[in-house]
């Protein structure tokens, strides 16, 4: 069947363009740091050929030499167990001026890439190399040169390692501090709007008061309100209302005695009601549509069985609505987690309380360039979210179904 | 393929080892400092928030330093650092949340914020002193010095931690193999560049792009060519608009640097390449394998942005010179500068004796022994500087015959972190100058 073979190679493009971004970031954050920055990731798994600058030898101390051998993997790799380069040398960048053969006494600037075996001239002496790196440099008398920085180009195998997730996890306690933060700011901003929207979704649902429809238009409406809109007035309330609580607690406790009166205005439970009231209207319009479909036979029989408004929510509408509860907790879930403009503005602002997106921005600070690292954290960011839908995915499925199919 | 468990236990233990000798050694060492710290009282407890945009190993210096505020005087500093800085500043401000001190990197958004009423000023004592302790004194009065939505004008502004960004950034390595000599007028400097062309080398590496603050590089070259093909009244002049931003005096430095920044053979990856490359990532190619520029014109915090964070100043991979005035014009050795600024949003006695270990020698060199920091505190010991590339360049500071503050940094915000930036951007990618320099106008004249 034609349309279902085009439907599956649609499917498998959709699923493709998803993947590779997160292959990259796996595969950026388990190379070394020259690789990660010198070439894509796609070249992560076969030879590739990259660019190092070695040393001759090193400074101090040497004593004059006529012949010197050494092996260009060795230079590379002395100093650090991660990483090995490993490979075959394929060039030299040369530089230097050398006699004008067209000028005699002149000098021209000879730019080349050198191949194995072919030699050179480096600090007056003959330079020779193989492509498994060993070289030699001979001087017509013996002399202590300076050592020779030069550029290499190596058809290096492919290496793995894990060091840069231990560098952000274990270096120092952001990495770790971060992902606390993030519990403690996700986790009841997703079960708090989760409960108020349940008890609302219920009473718009079943339960009939004056100006219900009203109501609800209202809070489907709140919808539409963005985020950034409101950041200003509510940090205005939060630091109203912390100047109210900084006179409570100097007037309830003897704080003062010890200057700790200060109740901040940026705070973990800032963000919690934050995230709830702009969860909040969502939550409610999803869980009303789907409990006003589940059998009305069933409320009625429970009603005549004596159960009250209370008993009939918790004994069969949250059971029943599991699915829809799953869904929107994974969507809340996702959503706080990886918030980055409500945290900035209303979150806690001091080094150790900064949650993952933040301690991410300021990793690009922090890291600059050093890919491998800033996609380790950002591997490390993921993993949570991945977590968490994949072991709740097939509520998310039957609970995006539900309410779309009457019964379902 | 390989994958390493064995480097993964042995790195572990590496960075488990260095970072606890990190948390041993980085803070004693800093306090320790050739003048002694004065008496700040005691503050035993009490708070100070402090917000800014440095991060990273600015932030950690930042950290290092008032870790020996907190040590004299028993206060607790917060510092929290974001790239947001200029937007979460606003509205913390307007929110009544401020910090007991915000950290301004550019003059134009705290003067706007003094004017809404957000600024404590820091007093006449503390502008008089700064006057009489500071290098070129009263430009860094002047720098701080805003007036409040009733017009009166008051120090505001205290400036910490300085950048000279007259430099020249090159590889000696690099010059050293291709013969190259350190030129010391602008005609050498541009025959040099010629020269590279001919040998096939690429003379600059030239970047721009910096998020929403792209074109403040761009606008930094041109200023330093304002005082290098114009009298310094001019630039005074100009910074206040007297001289209009369409004169011919400044289309003509806007030219001088399009000479540079608008020629294909100049500039690594050409010139189209300068409005998107990151200006931290634009030095790099001295370093890389092989070089893909042998120049890069920068302030004197970009080591932090090199490969190896600045360790290639120290070891001699990397080097500077001055970037120097045309012979023919006869303007001395004019040098450009910037500084951040301390304001005071929220006051406390502690706040209060903070300002006052800032003026102490001892709180500039402990900053100054770390490294990317530059003071005009005529009383702070000169051997504090971590290196003595940083002491050469205190000479070029002390050289100078023209001292003039970044231009951008002095020019009302709509233009000085609006208009010039985004309309060098624009030059950067094609307007030609008299357009540009229009458009710049325009704004200016929109906002007066």
């Amino acid at each position: 069947m034609i349309s279902r073979s085009l439907r599956h190679v649609v499917l498998a493009l959709i699923v493709f363009i998803w993947v590779v971004p997160f292959v990259a970031l796996v595969t950026t954050s388990l190379r070394s740091e020259t690789a990660s920055k010198t070439s894509g990731f796609w070249k992560a798994f076969t030879p590739t050929e990259l660019g190092h600058r070695f040393s001759t030898h090193d400074g101090d101390n040497q004593d004059a030499f006529v012949v010197m051998t050494g092996n260009i993997f060795e230079r590379l790799n002395q100093g650090s167990e991660s990483f090995p380069v490993t490979g075959d040398v394929k060039s030299i960048f040369f530089k230097g001026r050398v006699p004008d053969p067209d000028n005699p006494g002149e000098t021209i600037l000879l730019r080349k890439l050198v191949p194995p075996n072919e030699p050179m001239e480096v600090r007056d002496g003959e330079f020779v190399f193989d492509e498994f790196g060993n070289f030699t440099w001979t001087f017509p008398e013996a002399s202590a040169p300076q050592p020779k920085n030069l550029d290499v180009f190596i058809d290096q195998d492919p290496v793995f390692g894990a060091d840069a997730f231990v560098e952000v996890l274990f270096q120092d306690k952001n990495v770790p501090n971060a992902l606390i933060s993030s519990f403690i700011v996700t986790i009841p901003a997703t079960i708090i709007p989760i409960t108020i929207a349940a008890f609302a979704a219920y009473a718009f649902a079943w339960m009939s008061f004056p100006g219900r429809d009203w109501l609800f238009v209202i809070v489907v409406s709140l919808m539409v309100v963005p985020t950034q809109l409101a950041f200003l007035p509510v940090l205005q309330g939060f630091s109203g209302i912390a100047s109210w609580a900084t006179q409570l607690n100097a007037w309830l406790t003897d704080c003062e005695l010890n200057d700790t009166c200060q109740v901040a205005s940026k705070s973990f439970a800032g963000l919690w009601i934050t995230h709830t009231a702009f969860g909040l209207p969502l939550a409610i319009y999803l869980l009303r549509n789907y409990i006003v479909g589940l059998p009305k036979e069933l409320l009625q029989s429970a009603r005549i069985d004596g159960a009250n408004h209370l008993q009939i929510f918790t004994k069969i509408i949250v059971p029943l609505s599991v699915p829809a509860l799953a869904s929107f907790s994974i969507f809340q879930f996702l959503w706080v987690w990886n918030d980055l403009i409500v945290a900035l503005y209303i979150g806690p602002n001091n080094a150790e309380d900064l949650v993952f997106p933040i301690r991410l921005q300021k990793q690009l600070g922090t890291f600059k360039d050093q890919l491998h690292l800033l996609n380790a954290s950002a591997v490390i960011s993921m993993i949570v979210p991945v977590i968490v839908f994949l072991s709740m995915q097939r509520y998310f499925i039957r609970g995006l179904l539900a309410g779309s199919v009457k019964g379902g | 393929m390989r994958f390493n468990s064995k480097t993964l236990g042995a790195a572990t233990v590496a960075a488990l080892l260095t970072s606890g000798a990190a948390f041993a050694g980085s803070h004693s060492d800093v306090c320790n400092t050739p003048s002694a710290l004065g008496d700040l009282g005691n503050f035993e407890g009490e708070v100070i928030t402090i917000a800014g945009s440095m991060e990273g190993k600015d932030e950690e210096m930042l950290t290092n330093t008032i870790s020996c505020f907190e040590k004299a005087t028993g206060a607790v500093v917060k510092y929290s650092g974001s790239r947001d800085f200029a937007a979460l500043i606003v509205a913390d401000l307007r929110s009544n949340n401020a910090p007991n001190i915000a950290i301004f990197p550019q003059p134009g958004l705290a003067g706007d914020m003094a004017k809404e009423g957000h600024l404590v000023p820091l007093g006449d004592a503390t502008a008089s002193w700064m006057a009489d302790n500071y290098g070129a004194g009263q430009s860094w009065v002047d720098l701080g010095t805003y007036a409040n939505a009733d017009g009166k004008k008051d120090m505001y502004g205290f400036a910490f931690k300085m950048d000279l960004k007259s430099l020249v950034w090159f590889s000696p390595e690099q010059f050293e193999d291709n013969g190259y000599e350190i030129p010391s007028t602008m005609e050498d400097l541009i025959a040099l560049s010629d020269q590279m062309v001919a040998d096939g080398n690429t003379p600059w590496c030239i970047g721009v792009e910096s998020g929403n603050a792209t074109g403040w590089t761009a606008t930094d070259w041109m200023e330093d060519i304002m005082l290098r093909t114009t009298s310094p009244e001019n630039y005074d002049r100009w910074v206040s608009n007297d001289l209009p931003f369409n004169s011919p005096e400044v289309i003509n430095a806007m030219d001088v640097y399009g000479q540079f920044s608008r020629n294909d053979a100049y500039v690594a990856g050409g010139a189209s390449s300068v409005a998107t490359t990151f200006f931290g990532d634009a030095p790099k190619g001295l370093f890389s394998s092989p070089a893909s520029c042998m120049m890069h014109r920068q302030a004197s915090f970009i080591p932090a942005f090199f490969p190896k964070k600045g360790e290639e100043v120290a070891n001699g991979e990397a080097d500077f010179f001055y970037f120097p005035p045309f012979a023919a014009q006869d303007l001395g050795n004019p040098v450009l500068g910037a500084g951040t600024l301390w304001t005071m949003t929220k006051d406390s006695p502690a706040t209060r004796a903070f300002f006052e270990f800032m003026k102490e020698p001892a709180a500039h060199e402990a900053w100054m022994s770390q490294g990317t920091f530059l003071t005009a505190h005529k009383g702070a010991d000169l051997n504090a500087y971590a290196t003595p590339a940083l002491r050469k360049q205190g000479e070029i500071l002390s050289n100078a015959t023209t001292f003039r503050f970044d231009a951008s940094d002095l020019m009302p915000g709509a233009i000085g972190a609006g208009a010039f930036w985004s309309e060098m951007t624009a030059f950067a990618n094609g307007q030609d100058s008299k357009t540009t320099a229009d458009n710049i106008q325009a704004a200016w004249d929109a906002i007066k």
